[in-house]
């Protein structure tokens, strides 16, 4: 027993004398947490601040007054509320009758309505021209029997729809979060009050909900504001001009002297929007109340005699808006030419296998995958750093190194891509497709500081403090304890990149350069170039990836 | 204010589980019941049932002389006309104090000056005059508890329904509630149904108390009649802590199988009698701890653990396997010691008269 003390008291420096670090030295996390910092400001802080520079010292303000861009920026800013409003809308009544009442089928119904996020918006948009373009079926039907078409999604109307039919699945998410934390004893105080179910919902549950459905409002009017997929492949063929799209005809055709400072210009201006949408969210979420955990699991409101039509129009509306656009796809990619009527002899695979052997398609695709890839791994490894950090060490950095990753997902993807555009040249990266990936780590490593601190901040500190109390040390106990916890969630987080990279239009579009085109660049290019059904064919092939993939996601424990 | 009726009510959840089955249940004018039972054992489901939150299945339920369920058809909840306290209180955070308590009496369609006069008169009442104009996110967890009370019971519901409605509050205040209820409720003169974990605050509280347990009623009464006189093995454990072994009775007296207890016919009680298989409860009271010395090596146990108590140790004796809860006055044995376990009194339950579940196990249960 002594001998084996001994032992023991032998390491160096013990004899009494009080070991370890002094108060505020530095240790193992510090310098982590420095490292963080570092390649925060690299890959965040310094985008932005070129473009503020740029934009503000160019002294181009009178730009924006000028036809072209006054144009753009009223439509953009029109096409971002509009939509918002509409996702907000239709995302908070889907979420009360899918968690909150008894429709039929709703675990299908809930899959079926979050599809779209799994679909880039430029893929819908060339899928919804199959549906409702000119030369669609319907269109050219109704056009023989009353002389015009029924409805084209070209033009404004078409590109708002298109937004919400993209950003409802979002508004759904945020609302029926906050909605399953209500807890249902305050809506059964309600009914034992003496109010009905539906002045229940007015009276209890809606108001409950505003400050989700803010927050999903700013969200999604944010990320509509600079969507350039939808407006570009929509829009533009009846001259609906947004910014994203402006900006893209600066950048690639030279019609405008030194273009990249009007572009910065208009980039601090949507940088301007954005923060104030971030503004507005962190107001409304001050007077966010404590909701407590519910002790009864909340019963569906019966719908009563409404139940069987209720059903009906949400499940057909749900999946004219989901499975109409795919059925599209599928018939332009397997017909030679657009208007070729639909029968078994025209069904072709030579659109697939053109488009998909064709070399532009091949570059795409290599250079899709490999950016991908690489930026999965990176916000992997950075985002998993600092969500660990951020929930599982005690410090005042904390929500400043927090706020900082999340802040390019309240920024409008076309601000980053700016942002990368100006800083290329400084740092040698002009022309190189890494550029591309470094706006891919700007932009979606807060995807996985989501997931990493979403689990994590829900597990008490305690974990760690055991293992200081067994002996670790404090970088010891992070990298066992507080890494291992959030492996999977961050494994996740990647997974989320990669799948949300490979299928991506708006970075790559702006940052194109010689020989690093994206897949998402090549399909544009094909449908710019009037090859519909190669596009539709391509566009098929990312659509179903990206629904096969996120079923891999959804099965990792997040 | 009304009475309240479960005759023969049942429900069966859409899987096929059983919540309740056979009910039959009166509830006076005024009383004040208390349902009390182990967790899963219908007492929520009872009470839910009567809010108008679940349907039964079958039977029929009825307040006053209206009939609310009868297993077709169901009153929804908002107009049944009840007041409820629900466990988390379930304040609204989006609206005022008085606004809360106002809501019934909106919906009631009284006029402003009326709602305004009831509010204030509630509020004083349950010991918030003033503070209509409160956020309730202010408000520590007792006042809230007492707002969700005040709001329960501002449109004058004919019946007050509490969901574990002290439950979540902290013991000296619990205590506090408990009473000011208890008096509020009895000077109003109204119908409480009481839905409560807590055997004791069961058995203080209520007039008459309800013990469920796998969806049946096992026992109605007065809680003298239940501590006293237990129906079945069931109740006496879960009220009282009784131990319960199976065994056979005959003319001589009690026979535990496969353990050594044997209790003469003397100490069994009269009621409710009978002979043959059948399961023996003895209440902590009835337990008495002898000294070992002396005494055969079968009839000792081991002191397992002991418990200080105000006016009584809590002790439990592991007696050849079976662990013994008693209550013993007197110095108080220390863990380890070797102990005989005496009965002074016992009640044996023949199988027949007893309930059908939950008995057989005396090890299991003897702790719960």
């Amino acid at each position: 027993m002594s001998s084996s003390a001994d032992a023991l008291a032998q390491g160096p420096a013990t004899s009494g004398a009080l070991r370890g670090p002094r108060r505020g030295a530095p240790d193992g996390v510090l310098g982590l947490r420095l490292a963080l910092w570092l390649v925060c400001a690299a890959v965040i802080l310094v985008p932005l601040a070129v473009i503020v520079a740029m934009g503000l010292s160019a002294d181009r303000l009178v730009l924006l007054l000028e036809g072209d861009v006054l144009e753009a920026g009223r439509n953009s800013l029109v096409s971002a509320l509009l939509s918002a409003v509409g996702a907000v809308a239709v995302g908070t009544a889907l979420a009360l009758l899918v968690e909150r009442t008894d429709l039929r089928g709703r675990g299908a119904l809930r899959l079926l309505a979050l599809s779209p996020l799994l679909v880039p918006p430029f893929v819908g948009a060339i899928a919804w021209i199959g549906l409702a373009g000119p030369a669609s079926t319907v269109n050219r039907a109704w056009s023989e029997a009353t002389g015009g078409p029924l409805w084209v999604v070209y033009g404004g109307d078409g590109v708002v729809f298109l937004l919400v039919v993209h950003s409802f699945p979002i508004a759904y998410l945020v609302v029926a979060a906050t909605l399953r934390r209500i807890p249902s004893d305050l809506e059964q105080a309600a009914r034992t009050s003496g109010a009905g179910p539906w002045r229940t919902v007015r009276d209890v549950t809606l108001p409950l909900l505003r400050p989700a459905a803010l927050s999903a409002f700013t969200l999604v009017a944010v990320s509509n504001l600079a969507d350039f997929g939808i407006p570009s492949i929509v829009g533009l063929p009846e001259g609906y001009v947004t910014l994203s799209t402006l900006v893209y005809r600066y950048l690639q055709s030279g019609t405008v002297e030194a273009p990249l400072e009007v572009v910065a210009t208009i980039g601090v201006v949507l940088l301007a929007l954005a923060v104030l949408g971030v503004l507005v969210d962190v107001l409304a979420s001050r007077s966010r109340w404590q909701l407590e955990a519910s002790a009864t699991a909340p019963a569906p409101v019966s719908l009563g005699r409404l139940r069987g039509l209720a059903s009906v129009v949400t499940w057909v509306l749900v999946a004219a808006v989901t499975l109409l656009p795919l059925w599209a796809l599928a018939t332009q990619a397997l017909l030679p030419a657009p208007g070729v009527p639909l029968t078994w002899a025209n069904l072709t695979l030579d659109s697939l296998t053109r488009a998909v052997t064709a070399p532009t398609t091949v570059t795409g695709l290599t250079n899709s995958l490999w950016l991908s890839a690489l930026a999965g791994v990176l916000c992997a490894v950075l985002g998993l750093a600092i969500g660990t950090l951020v929930t599982r060490t005690r410090s005042r950095d904390n929500p400043a190194l927090r706020a900082v990753a999340m802040l390019p997902q309240a920024i409008p993807g076309l601000v980053i891509a700016v942002g990368w555009l100006v800083l290329a040249p400084r740092v040698g990266l002009f022309n190189t497709p890494w550029l591309i990936l470094g706006a891919y780590v700007t932009a979606f490593v807060a995807l996985v500081v989501q997931t990493v601190v979403a689990p994590l901040s829900a597990t008490p500190l305690t974990a760690e403090e055991a293992a200081r109390v067994a002996g670790a040390s404090p970088l010891r106990a992070f990298l066992d304890v507080s890494w291992r916890m959030a492996l999977p969630a961050a494994v996740t987080g990647g997974f989320l990149v990669v799948l949300t990279a490979v299928r991506e239009l708006t970075l790559s579009a702006l940052l194109l350069s010689p020989g690093s085109q994206t897949l998402g660049v090549a399909i544009f290019n094909l449908q710019q170039a009037g090859a519909y059904n190669a596009a539709s064919a391509l566009a098929l092939l990312v659509a179903l990836v990206g629904l096969a993939g996120a079923r891999l996601a959804v099965r990792q424990p997040s | 204010m009304s009475s309240i009726s479960f005759s023969a009510v049942g429900l069966v959840y859409p899987g096929g589980t059983t919540g309740l089955a056979d009910i039959d249940l009166e509830v006076a004018d005024g009383e004040f019941l208390a349902l009390v039972g182990p967790s899963g054992s219908g007492k929520t489901t009872l009470l839910r049932t009567l809010a108008g939150f679940l349907a039964p299945t079958s039977g029929t339920v009825r307040i006053g002389e209206q009939v609310v369920a009868d297993g077709a058809r169901s009153t929804p909840p908002e107009h049944r006309r009840l007041g409820m306290v629900f466990q988390q209180h379930a304040i609204w955070p989006h609206w005022s104090v008085g606004r809360n308590v106002e809501y019934p009496l909106r919906l009631a369609g009284a006029p402003r000056r009326e709602r305004a006069e009831r509010v204030h008169e509630v509020l004083e009442l349950v010991g918030l005059a003033g503070l209509e104009r409160r956020d309730p996110a202010t408000l520590s967890g007792g006042q809230r508890q007492r707002v969700a009370l005040a709001r329960a019971l501002a449109a004058r519901p004919r019946l007050l329904l509490l969901d574990e409605a002290l439950s979540a509050l902290d013991e000296p205040l619990r205590d506090r509630l408990r009473l000011e209820l208890r008096a509020l409720t009895t000077s109003m003169g109204l119908t409480v149904l009481h839905v409560t974990h807590d055997r004791a605050e069961a058995l203080a509280l209520a007039d008459r108390v309800a013990v469920l347990d796998g969806g049946r009623l096992q026992q109605v009464g007065t809680p003298e009649e239940l501590v006293r006189r237990p129906w079945s093995a069931f109740v006496a454990r879960f009220l009282s802590d009784a131990t319960v072994l199976p065994g056979v009775r005959d003319g001589r007296g009690f026979t535990a199988d496969r353990h050594p207890c044997r209790v003469p016919a003397e100490a069994l009680s009269d009621e409710p009698g009978g002979t043959g298989r059948g399961s023996l409860a003895v209440l902590p009271e009835d337990v008495e701890l002898l000294s070992a010395a002396g005494s055969d090596r079968s009839e000792v146990g081991i002191v397992a653990s002991s418990l200080f108590g105000r006016d009584a140790s809590d002790v439990v004796v592991t007696w050849h396997g079976l662990d013994v809860r008693c209550r013993t006055r007197g110095p108080r044995p220390s863990v380890g010691d070797a102990v005989r376990v005496g009965v002074r009194r016992a009640v044996f339950y023949a199988e027949a008269a007893q309930a059908p579940e939950g008995v057989a196990a005396p090890v299991a249960g003897a702790l719960a």
